[in-house]
């Protein structure tokens, strides 16, 4: 199989099962926005509402993180399951496994597409005005975009090889979400510890780098994103790699799981 | 072009937690496959005969011994409908199908209606995969899995479903595709279908290979144990 015969299958694949979930749904692609926007309603009513809050627009504040950070999660819960799901088809053809995944994540790069989309709306309803520091959020995307196959497609190996891996990738999965400064901000911190969380954790980092983006008009920093960025497309090779190599083995876990 | 020495294959299955259950499948089996053969291969339930097929198509690797396909041989492995996505329809499956056997989208979107005649699915063609019977899957698989070419044919039971009348299509077919270089590797119940189709049979028992030759002397022995056991 060519790289070009890869890139279309996988393409293909990702935009025939969006169809196929849409037509599953009576509100059909309206789940797109929809679904995000619910998101937002239920941290609004938590931290605007019942916590009140004092911070400066927190409901975009909140979309910024919420938005990156679900796309994140979700890619990857879904990514981690999806050579095991695809069980007739594992058993039937010899195909890259790594397919699954990355069609999985293609999937959901075409929904975020319409949630970033969303987000512009508001921001732009909210009075912020693009500049050109807004150019730096196609690096942070692709960044964000790298990490997220790279997790997926370790997280894919490892559920095949024991199932069990896909409960403690969900708790994964929560505890990120309360690390990576969704609905509070890292730089409200103490310094030193918004240096660790900023350091340590590179969700947080490029959560923040979005919210500096658009809502602060400062780039981020790109030394910092710049090592996210190689580490992430690094292992995602690494996945590849291991994907590729363990490729029969994977199968025989998948057919007799 | 198809040989395998020696091979023998197992793999865990839990039956409990903190179980690893042993099963196995194919025990040191040898045979061979010549360019523009038609083999069949008979077995009662769970002899293994799915599991070489696998094994024949590389999707799995056998514990022991050698599997070896000529160099640059494409093999497709044709079995009931199990590699469908549901919630699509028979057309994007079929695509799926015809692109995961390295068939161009370009060409596999030509071909796609080519399929929903041979199919004769009508509209259903159009209409999501988990509507179908398993007669209707089974003609979707048989469909999207011969109209691509490929030099060794695997045959899992495709043949033993579906309507009389689309069972005799499918047969025709097959036999049309047989005469030439097509190198075929055939499991069915179907002990007529076997006896038109092959040149040649194997019969797995519990994993090994009991008896080699001509379709009709190893039916005749596979018949035997079973008419004694009753």
């Amino acid at each position: 199989m060519t790289l070009s015969q890869y890139a279309t299958l996988m393409d293909t694949m990702a935009r025939l099962s969006l169809k196929a979930d849409a037509s599953r749904y009576f509100f059909g692609y309206v789940w797109w926005v929809l679904e995000p926007l619910l998101y937002v309603l239920v941290f609004y009513v938590v931290f605007e509402l019942i916590l009140q809050n004092r911070k400066e627009d927190f409901v975009v504040f909140l979309m910024c993180g919420q938005l990156a950070f679900v796309w994140f999660s979700k890619s990857l819960n879904q990514a981690a399951r999806s050579i095991l799901g695809s069980k007739g088809l594992v058993g039937r053809v010899d195909i890259p496994k790594s397919l699954f995944p990355l069609a999985t994540i293609q999937e959901g790069l075409y929904k975020q597409a319409a949630v970033f989309l969303l987000l512009f709306a508001v921001l732009l309803a909210k009075g912020y005005t693009p500049s050109l520091v807004w150019g730096w959020l196609l690096p942070v995307m692709l960044v964000n975009y790298l990490l997220i196959v790279a997790c997926s497609l370790f997280a894919a190996y490892l559920v095949c090889w024991v199932f069990d891996f896909h409960v403690f990738i969900s708790m994964a999965t929560i505890f990120l979400m309360f690390t990576s400064g969704v609905f509070w901000d890292p730089r409200d911190l103490d310094p030193a510890m918004t240096h660790w969380v900023l350091t340590l954790n590179p969700l947080a980092f490029l959560l923040d780098a979005y919210r500096q983006i658009l809502l602060a008009g400062v780039a981020p920093n790109a030394v910092h994103l710049a090592i996210v960025g190689s580490v992430a497309l690094l292992m995602a090779l690494a996945g590849l790699a291991v994907l590729r190599r363990h490729s029969r083995f994977i199968a025989l876990r998948v057919i007799t799981s | 072009m198809l040989e395998l020495v020696g091979v023998s294959h197992h793999y865990m299955a839990r039956k409990s937690s903190f179980d690893h259950g042993l099963h196995h499948v194919l025990d040191n089996v040898s045979l061979r496959v010549m360019p523009g053969d038609t083999l069949g291969i008979v077995g009662r339930n769970g002899a293994g005969k799915t599991t070489m097929l696998r094994l024949m198509a590389g999707i799995i690797e056998p514990r022991q011994g050698v599997i070896r396909r000529r160099a640059g041989a494409s093999c497709a492995l044709l079995s009931l409908g199990l590699g469908f996505q549901d919630s699509l329809s028979g057309r994007d499956n079929a695509l799926i199908s015809a692109m995961l056997q390295g068939v161009s989208k370009r060409d596999a979107l030509a071909s796609l209606d080519a399929i929903r005649e041979f199919t004769e699915l009508g509209d259903s063609f159009e209409e999501p995969v988990k509507t179908y019977s398993s007669g209707m899957r089974a003609r979707l698989g048989f469909a999207s899995g011969l109209l691509t070419r490929v030099d060794i044919l695997l045959i899992d039971e495709v043949l033993s479903v579906g309507d009389a009348q689309f069972r005799d299509k499918a047969l025709a077919a097959m036999q049309q595709r047989l005469g030439g270089e097509q190198t075929v590797v055939f499991v069915s119940h179907a002990e007529g279908q076997l006896k038109a189709l092959c040149d040649r049979a194997v019969w797995i028992e519990q994993g090994q290979l009991r008896a080699e030759g001509s379709p009709e002397e190893v039916i005749a022995q596979y018949r035997q144990p079973v008419a004694a056991s009753r």
